[in-house]
């Protein structure tokens, strides 16, 4: 049985959840087919599913729900007992595991909520640093939901406290986040300055990982504003501190080696970057693997193959992302991959490209993952469609875009968004005097 | 459509694979250096005229890896020595000077081997490593450094471009007479033929040639798009008529007006959907959905498919007056294996088509290369093979395809690959072993209809595969 047709059979309920997710992570792309005609065209929804090999599966599953349940309910328990014992800093800690254990398993709204109730009791606290703690883990989360401005607050909030309690990590730690939010949102003068003073706090503890963290940051700064040359110097500098650490920092050191193969990739060296990114995906590789890094910097060596029209190579690349997307359950991931290759194909002008990112919007709706990424899609599949034919669906997918990322506050998108939105009009509407 | 067959020709000298002075560049990766398990092969190295240096761990043998070319990997694996040996593959794509891969594990099992090998890697060795299985690994990949250039045949002229059909084996030939006897009419045609023998190709041209020429041809991909889509794909739809319907859509049928529409892989529709079709054809008019009005088309169906219909057709999966309405004029198109030196005629063909995109003049390719892509079985045809000369031409950097070139996966039958026993005959359990792999990977890992395959029953499947290792 197809995946998309085992889809049609489950409702979309919260608690099935696990099962979807088992669903999509058991399907197995039909050898047979992969030769065909439809093979490049293949997605998760064109898998196969075996309803035995599902129900052998799904011991192992509901044992991991169970558990993840039971931590869940075990630390609302020791916040209850902290509590009884007036040890309110020891409940928060207990409701911030909640939420860590919530965001380790990509529960994102879950874990956001676990905070909220976190920060409620934090606030009543003499002691400062639990609410502190807390706030940076509330903007951590509201940073990868996309709601950027609410994760601003947070940060923001948690660095006044951090500073009149002189907490220093608590400090960079705030400004980096108050730098990343800005980043997100294209405020690239706000971003600097709070990189910059997280920069100089972390230089005064001469901490080797944020240092490195914050470098890499200021890295992928210059390099979105076009200083190429410094961004180049900031890698270099973030690599050296992770370099200290051992290879303590291994994930680390791959983020960078991935923003270095993107800066190869924009110097025009495709040799430099192809070689970062593969020793990228080593560092991930090393001790902890972590997929959905993997398929990120998969992602970007896919891009650069295609950028330097080894199209063969970028699909396999490709591919391959997929197959760990799926198999380690990085439904998001799997919504970029699919993103991507109805971008390239919408390049190669192959109108059946199409059906990626209707399977990318499929996934979104399936998982109701944060609403930027269906945004993101959306805004994809307009400009696909100006490409591909079709100026209606274009203009309506690109007003869809628009819609979602105004909620967001995310104005840089809104405005690219608006241009593709404007460039379509321009296309659809006769010239002046024209006929 | 191309003149005959002319086999290759032998034009030395062979280009040398190694080092000039005639040593192997090996990266060991892993294990200790100088100690541990690959103790000895420092030692080993002068006398067996291997160039060896020694990576700690994958970062460090990634940027060795991409400094220089290399001949050949020894990779120490670990506990999670699948994972692992795919990293492997997967890294040494596409790296410079083509190694080859050697693993190397404490009890490598035989479900182990197997994966190796159906990944194409060149061995894989238990630790610690003994000398004579390295002896023999390293003269498999010396092995390599005597093959010798053949040129291609001529291109024939005509056939250019991304849709041409190449081929004159006898098969072919009956293929050819079919289509030229169908283009000039308005029969629908129905393809049949295995996944990548070109049947797009095949429809493009009956359009080319036919009276609907100047018309449109339109292909449609049934098996590629979302079921809950392929209705509106074909026959269009009107603004709100479903969730995602953001505005009105113009069909297939309708964009295919006066000229072709091609069904490909027809059989993966539902059968609501083949009476809609079915209406269709014998109506010549269509309704959008969500629309009431309906509207006349005129194209030419061909359709194509790589299933058997027949099957289908007993199995209630297709409707038999839609075959027939499909099937006017059949035309049966031979797998790659059954069209003999057609193989030489589109590796040539290929190779001047990618040549031509990467920028590279490629006039030939090895006699290794040659009887390689000839034992392979090409499950995916001329698709397969199409894809295999790209990635070859990316990866050539002089003017001749070599082995080396060529994938994995057809690198694994390269000759004088080890054998398991010492009479060269694989032992009973070894071939039970290799036949379970292969039925899995027939049924995408699937086991109930793995099972089903072999006559045994699903526990005694899953005790085998536990058994072995796979």
């Amino acid at each position: 049985m197809r995946v998309e047709q085992a889809l049609r059979l489950l409702p979309n309920l919260e608690a099935l959840t696990p099962l979807r997710g088992l669903l999509l992570s058991s399907a197995r792309p039909d050898e047979r087919v992969q030769w065909g005609s439809g093979g490049p065209y293949l997605t998760v929804g064109k898998r196969d599913v075996e309803p035995g090999e599902l129900a052998r599966s799904m011991g192992a599953v509901l044992t991991f729900v169970a558990e993840h349940i039971a931590a869940l309910y075990g630390a609302y328990v020791e916040a209850l007992e902290r509590q009884e014992r007036n040890d309110a800093p020891g409940a928060v800690a207990a409701l911030l595991g909640a939420g860590r254990l919530e965001e380790k398993v990509g529960r994102l709204s879950q874990a956001h909520a676990w905070y909220e109730v976190a920060l409620a009791l934090a606030e009543t606290l003499q002691d400062r640093r639990p609410e502190v703690e807390t706030l940076l883990a509330l903007g951590h989360v509201c940073l990868a939901l996309g709601q950027y401005a609410e994760g601003a607050r947070h940060y923001q909030r948690g660095l006044v406290l951090s500073e009149a309690e002189f907490n220093q990590s608590g400090a960079v730690d705030a400004s980096v986040g108050l730098g990343n939010a800005a980043f997100e949102r294209a405020e690239w003068p706000g971003a600097r300055a709070w990189y910059s003073r997280a920069l100089r706090l972390a230089e005064s503890g001469n901490d080797r990982l944020r240092l490195g963290l914050i470098e890499h940051r200021v890295g992928v700064l210059d390099r979105r504003q076009g200083d190429l040359a410094a961004a180049g110097e900031h890698l270099r500098r973030a690599r050296e501190c992770f370099e200290t650490l051992n290879g303590e920092a291994a994930l680390e050191m791959a983020r960078v080696l991935d923003a270095q193969g993107e800066l190869d990739g924009a110097l025009g060296r495709p040799g430099p970057a192809a070689g970062a990114f593969r020793e990228a995906l080593a560092w991930v590789r090393r001790d902890q693997h972590d997929p959905g890094l993997d398929v990120a910097i998969r992602l970007h060596l896919a891009e650069l193959l295609f950028d330097t029209g080894r199209w063969l190579e970028a699909e396999e690349e490709m591919r391959r992302a997929e197959q760990l997307a799926i198999t380690s359950n990085q439904m998001r991931g799997l919504v970029r991959i699919y993103t991507l290759l109805g971008t390239l194909r919408g390049r190669q002008g192959d109108e059946t490209g199409f059906v990626f990112f209707e399977q990318a919007i499929a996934l979104c709706r399936a998982l109701e993952g944060p609403p930027i990424d269906e945004a993101r899609v959306y805004h994809a599949y307009g400009l696909f469609r100006q490409v591909c034919g079709g100026p209606d669906e274009a203009r309506a997918y690109l007003e869809r875009a628009a819609e979602i990322l105004r909620t967001l506050g995310v104005d840089e998108e809104v405005e690219r968004v608006t241009a593709a939105l404007r460039n379509s009009h321009d296309v659809n509407t006769p010239a002046a005097g024209a006929g | 459509m191309t003149r005959p067959t002319q086999q290759p020709t032998t034009s030395p000298p062979p280009r040398p694979r190694s080092a000039p002075s005639g040593g192997l560049r090996v990266l060991a990766v892993g294990g200790e250096s100088g100690a541990g398990p690959l103790q000895g092969l420092r030692q080993w190295a002068a006398d067996l005229a291997v160039e060896l240096e020694w990576a700690a761990d994958l970062p460090r043998a990634t940027r060795l890896l991409a400094g220089g070319q290399w001949d050949l990997v020894l990779a120490v694996l670990g506990d999670r020595s699948d994972e692992e040996l795919a990293w492997w593959v997967d890294a040494l794509r596409g790296a410079a000077g083509a190694p080859r891969l050697i693993a190397l594990a404490d009890r490598p099992s035989m479900g182990m081997a197997l994966r190796a090998e159906k990944l194409g890697v060149l061995d894989v060795l238990a630790l610690p490593l003994k000398r004579e299985a390295l002896t023999s690994a390293l003269a498999r990949v010396r092995s390599a450094a005597t093959e010798v250039a053949l040129p291609f045949p001529p291109g024939d002229t005509e056939v250019q471009g991304h849709y041409a059909l190449v081929g004159q084996s006898p098969a072919m030939l009956e293929v050819y007479k079919l289509m030229a006897r169908v283009a000039h009419s308005t029969a629908t045609v129905l393809i049949l033929g295995e996944s990548g023998t070109g049947k797009e190709v095949v429809a493009r041209t009956i359009h080319q040639h036919g009276p609907a020429s100047t018309g449109p041809f339109v292909a449609v991909n049934c098996a590629a798009i979302p079921e809950n889509l392929l209705e509106s794909e074909l026959f269009g739809h009107e603004k709100g008529a479903f969730t995602g319907a953001v505005a009105r859509k113009i069909g297939r049928f309708e964009q295919a007006g006066g000229g072709t529409l091609f069904l490909d892989e027809i059989a993966d529709m539902s059968l609501s959907l083949q009476a809609k079709i079915l209406r269709a054809v014998q109506e010549r008019e269509i309704e959008r959905v969500g629309g009431g009005e309906s509207i006349p088309v005129s194209v030419r169906l061909i359709a194509a498919t790589n299933r058997n219909l027949q099957d289908a057709i007993a199995q209630g999966r297709f409707r038999e007056d839609l075959y027939y309405r499909l099937a006017v004029v059949t035309i049966q198109l031979p797998r790659l294996v059954d069209r003999g030196d057609d193989l030489v005629l589109l590796i040539g063909y290929f190779a001047r088509q990618f040549g031509e995109r990467y920028a590279k003049r490629i006039d030939g390719l090895s006699d290794r290369a040659l009887e390689l892509l000839r034992k392979h079985q090409w499950v995916g045809n001329v698709r397969e093979l199409r894809n295999v000369i790209e990635r070859a031409t990316i990866v050539v950097s002089d003017g001749t395809l070599r082995s080396e070139h060529l994938p994995d996966e057809l690198r694994a039958h390269e000759p004088g690959a080890p054998e398991r026993s010492t009479s060269g005959l694989p032992t009973l359990a070894e071939a039970e072993a290799r036949h379970i792999a292969r039925v899995l990977s027939h049924t995408g890992g699937q086991i109930g209809a793995a099972a089903d395959i072999l006559g045994i029953h699903r526990n005694t499947l899953t005790r085998k595969m536990k058994e072995y290792g796979l």
